[in-house]
């Protein structure tokens, strides 16, 4: 689930605009699933789907108007989105629960953790194959020129605005998808557990781990951080997340490429010795 | 080149995911309990809670001391007892996988889950996928027992349900009106946390004050979302002027609330405040004094009842100082219930333990004898009646039930001058 | 930082538009205005260090908000152990975690200096994890306030009771902007710094030493958050989580001041808390002031990147 949180966020990060709304979506996708299944009887599976086309919409409108934002004030905008999803969720007791949220009568097929490992897996395979994409695309390009110069690329007849909305509205979309993915396996949403922070830090720091970029690094630091965080947690009961901090640090300090950037660097060292 | 050796990492991994997915498909629930347990090997009770939280640590050696009681005295069933704790790290996906590794990996015979509504919403397909008998002593949410459903009679719920809890705070006034019919009060004003907690419990109070005094109330953001300003909340209680104001948030409002208050000139005549747990040096704040708590425990009870010595004294001895808040007698009792229940039942298969769990009649250190009824929905459900407890002199004393009580009430809440 | 004499014109209107409106609050809520003051004094003492560092160094310090946070429990044992009044405090501890600072810039900052931001951003995220899982450790979850007298000191005029010790938070923040503003801009060091954070390289060129400009604001910013966790325990419970959400609002009012604009953090603090007052000054809609927060602060960037867009 984390690796394509983190993956989507480096989709978008690849335009060099550092976004923060990813648990704004992921939570906006989650309600739109878990209550069109409530409200109207949707199919979980199509709900999630509506869940993901419903963040695709909202994304493609907010974006006409904050992607003329850059930098750190991109940020700044979208993080500040994110809150303003949860206030009003939570503010709206009567269609979405308000503070306590909305239980749904039964998760996702039953609840067979194997079977939503598997909507997961798929989930993931998916986000990976929109990547790629990405990556073998006229979009990789437009994106890459537009980070690395944005002048630039408007001048050699690039339309960096409307790249921009196309990735900003996808990513999204993805965000919303797994959030409403993340609603049925559970079989609830809140505004504390949806729209919680941890599902923009963590990502970050996955796809940062891992190496941006890519659609290996984000992965990999996904699974990286996944392992080590459960390892550390089964050690040393009490101080895990201390530990975990100490790793993000030191990461950074000694492989300021992340894992796959560094690893790809050695590779390389090596053939050329060779 | 590059894009094909990164693309065949990537098969790589996922494919890795694809065997690991294989591998944790419950091979069906490993064919009958594995082979006949031979003497030595443990009872196995799993517990999940918070241990990055007060809450949870509490909860924990709850559990640790009855554990320690229950093997100094042979054990269960002629084997030993252990409790497996796994944080759920106050997430809900943790939460829902401790609960999947406490089934699968160490195998545990039961569970005492000790999580908030949040992260035990989660748990709840997981938990049902396995029908282990479970002793809840978190989660107060109505939507758990919404999520729960009336088939699970596996599911015991020692803590109360947040609809209960009104409830119980009313009986507590209706019977104290009786006995101090002047002093009672007729408007009540509640400042709730805007999140699940507060919200809940201002709903719940609605419906239940509406026959003994009028109520209002409004929200404000707790101290511990980020939130700590109730100037305006105290405003508007002060311009109602209500006999009785009460605050419903965490352990991070308890003083800045009462400095606050005072700062505005704000006392009203009962002061109540109703957090999960209070701040361990709160007492010593002379604004607590004449502070009203609802409380399900307090050291106070352990000057009029010895098994709430023995806890009390037996915690002490085992971490240093007392517990600081219920939550540590409430797991502690329910490890103990788990271990009468096997007892009775000879056995530690499901069915016979559920019997053997219904016929429970436990005396709590908190002074409760837990017995299991059927509540709104799900039919194991054990009373949990709040005791109005006050801060006299730095202590909490308890006021109420009669048979509990240490100290009597101070009425009308003191004056803020010369404090 | 913007020169005062340019924008004058502009400035004076603003002014007066400032004055009418607190004309009209005090005449209609007296109180949104006093909460207002009080709340925006420590938005904005808190924000001030972390934009200097985010102008000066060109760090976005994510630990933000938990070195204050450390700083309030080391008031609080302080004060437990040895009988410190917290306000007196925060002298001690300014000292001391000023050389936590350079320790912390030494061992981690300096060396990501020329990563890309988001690897520098990480870095202090890792170093918040570590502060606040480090305060869970050693001191638990359970939050913790001390007792001081004059926290809940009071002033009546007429009818009305309201709290005044929360005035020291606006009084402190101006303290630190005006001897911040003056540092920069009057002394060696200070204008060397500001020569730093406007364009390194023409600094090196001059000779000044960047690094140790850099090492000087890094400390400084976490020795004056740190000490006004003293100011903080006066009024508010420590817990290891508390600095987290001042973090993110301090972020938020310099993207709403413009980076490297110092006084512009105590105007946006100053309309950000009495909007904030006045919402929550409604009965019944204290929910929505989080909105009023942010809806402010996209608004004013929004406006702010159109207005660059058509200049």
């Amino acid at each position: 689930m984390y690796a394509t949180l983190a993956l989507s966020w480096d989709m978008m990060f690849r335009s060099g605009q550092p976004g923060l709304s990813v648990a704004g979506f992921f939570g906006l996708g989650g309600y739109a699933a878990a209550l069109s299944f409530l409200y109207w009887g949707v199919n979980p599976l199509v709900s999630i789907a509506l869940g993901c086309l419903f963040s695709l919409l909202v994304a493609f409108i907010l974006g006409l108007v904050i992607l003329r934002i850059r930098g750190l004030y991109f940020s700044i905008a979208t993080m500040s989105l994110s809150e303003i999803f949860r206030v009003i969720v939570m503010n709206w007791h009567r269609f979405t629960g308000g503070p306590s949220g909305k239980a749904l009568p039964s998760a996702v097929f039953n609840g067979d953790s194997a079977k939503i490992f598997w909507l997961f897996l798929v989930l993931t395979l998916l986000t990976v194959i929109v990547s790629e994409i990405f990556e073998r695309s006229r979009v990789h390009f437009a994106l890459t020129s537009i980070r690395n110069n944005e002048i630039v690329a408007k001048s050699s007849g690039i339309d960096v605005f409307k790249y921009l909305v196309v990735v900003f509205a996808l990513t999204s979309a993805l965000q919303g998808m797994i959030g409403g993915a993340y609603a049925h396996s559970y079989a609830f949403i809140s505004p504390e557990g949806s729209f919680n922070f941890n599902f923009v830090l963590l990502p970050v720091t996955m796809a940062l781990f891992g190496g941006i970029h890519s659609t290996l690094g984000p992965i990999v630091g996904a699974v990286i951080l996944g392992v080590v965080g459960e390892y550390l947690k089964l050690q040393l009961p009490y101080g895990h997340l201390l530990v975990y901090g100490v790793i993000i640090v030191i990461v950074i300090l000694f492989l300021p490429k992340g894992i796959v950037g560094t690893a790809k660097e050695r590779l390389k060292r090596k053939w050329a010795t060779i | 080149m590059k894009l094909k050796y990164s693309t065949r990492v990537l098969t790589l991994i996922l494919s890795m995911l694809m065997v690991a997915g294989c591998a944790t498909t419950p091979a069906k629930p490993t064919e009958a309990p594995t082979a006949t347990p031979t003497e030595a090997a443990p009872i196995k009770v799993g517990l999940i809670a918070a241990l990055g939280d007060v809450s949870g640590i509490n909860g924990q050696n709850g559990a640790l001391l009855a554990e320690k009681e229950i093997n100094a005295a042979g054990g269960v069933l002629g084997r030993p007892l252990k409790v497996i704790v796994v944080d759920d790290e106050m997430t809900p996906e943790k939460g829902a996988a401790a609960v999947d590794k406490l089934a699968t990996v160490d195998n545990v015979d039961a569970f005492v889950i000790n999580s908030f509504s949040g992260v035990h919403m989660a748990q709840i397909p997981a938990l049902k996928k396995y029908g282990k008998v479970t002793i809840v002593t978190g989660a107060a949410s109505h939507l758990c027992e919404e999520a729960i459903g009336e088939d699970a009679d596996w599911y015991f719920h020692l803590h109360s349900w947040d609809y209960m809890q009104g409830e119980g705070q009313k009986a507590a006034w209706q019977a104290f009106a009786e006995k101090y019919p002047d002093i009672m009060f007729k408007s009540v004003f509640m400042a709730y946390e805007e999140g699940a907690f507060g919200t809940a419990s201002y709903q719940f109070s609605q419906k239940l004050f509406e026959d003994i005094a009028t109520l209002s109330g409004e929200s404000f953001k707790s101290a511990a979302m980020g939130g700590g300003d109730y100037s305006a909340v105290l405003e508007h209680a002060k311009a109602e002027n209500p006999d009785c104001f009460t605050w419903v948030g965490y352990a991070a409002d308890a003083l800045p609330i009462l400095e606050q208050a005072k700062s505005i000139n704000f006392a009203p005549k009962f002061f109540v405040g109703a957090p999960p747990g209070w701040p361990p040096d709160f007492g010593e704040s002379p604004l607590a004094e004449g502070v009203i708590a609802y409380e399900v425990w307090a050291d106070a009870l352990t000057e009029v009842s010895d098994i709430s010595k023995s806890f009390y004294d037996g915690y002490v001895e085992m971490f240093g100082s007392g517990p600081d808040n219920y939550l540590a007698p409430l797991v502690y009792s329910a490890i103990h219930i788990l271990v009468e229940g096997m007892e009775r039942a000879g056995t530690i298969e499901t069915e016979a333990l559920i019997a053997a769990l219904e016929q429970t009649e436990y005396k709590a250190p908190t002074m409760e004898v837990i017995t299991f009824s059927p509540s709104k929905i799900i039919s194991h459900q054990a009373p949990l009646t709040p005791m109005l407890t006050q801060y006299q002199g730095g202590k909490l004393e308890v006021i109420y039930p009669w048979d509990r009580a240490t100290s009597e009430l101070i009425y009308p809440f003191p004056a803020w001058e010369g404090r | 930082m913007e020169l005062p004499g340019v924008l004058k014109q502009r400035r004076n209107q603003y002014a007066l538009a400032c004055l009418f409106l607190v004309v009209l609050l005090i005449l209609w809520k007296p109180s949104v205005l006093i909460y207002g003051v009080q709340r925006a004094g420590l938005y904005a003492a808190i924000a001030i260090p972390m934009a200097l560092v985010l102008g000066v160094v060109g760090i976005l310090n994510i630990a933000h908000g938990d070195f204050m946070m450390i700083g309030a429990y080391l008031a609080y044992w302080g004060n437990v152990l040895y009988g410190v009044d917290p306000l007196v405090a925060m002298i001690p501890v300014f000292v001391v975690m000023f050389v936590v600072g350079a320790v912390t810039y030494k061992t981690t900052i300096k060396k990501v200096l020329d990563a890309p931001e988001f690897s520098q951003l990480l870095l202090t995220f890792g170093l918040a994890m570590i502060l606040e899982q480090l305060a869970n450790l050693l001191w638990t979850s359970q939050p913790r306030k001390l007792h001081v007298d004059y926290a809940s000191t009071s002033a009546t005029i007429g009818p009305y009771s309201f709290g005044v010790f929360e005035f020291a938070n606006a009084a402190i923040a101006l303290l630190i902007l005006i001897t911040l503003v003056l540092f920069l801009s009057r002394t060696r060091t200070g204008q060397a710094a500001l020569a730093v954070g406007q364009n390194p390289r023409g600094a090196r060129l001059v000779g000044i030493d960047v690094e140790r400009s850099y090492l000087l604001l890094f400390s400084l910013s976490i020795a004056i958050v740190s000490a006004i966790g003293g100011l903080f325990l006066v009024r508010h419970s420590i817990f290891p989580l508390v600095g987290g959400s001042y973090t993110m609002r301090s972020f938020a009012l310099i993207a709403m001041a413009g980076i490297g604009n110092l006084p512009g953090i105590l105007y946006c603090s100053l309309a950000l808390g009495v909007a904030e007052s006045l919402i929550i000054s409604f009965k019944g809609y204290g929910g929505w002031a989080d909105i009023v927060f942010f809806a402010f602060i996209l608004l004013v960037i929004l406006i702010r990147s159109y207005r660059e867009r058509l200049t």
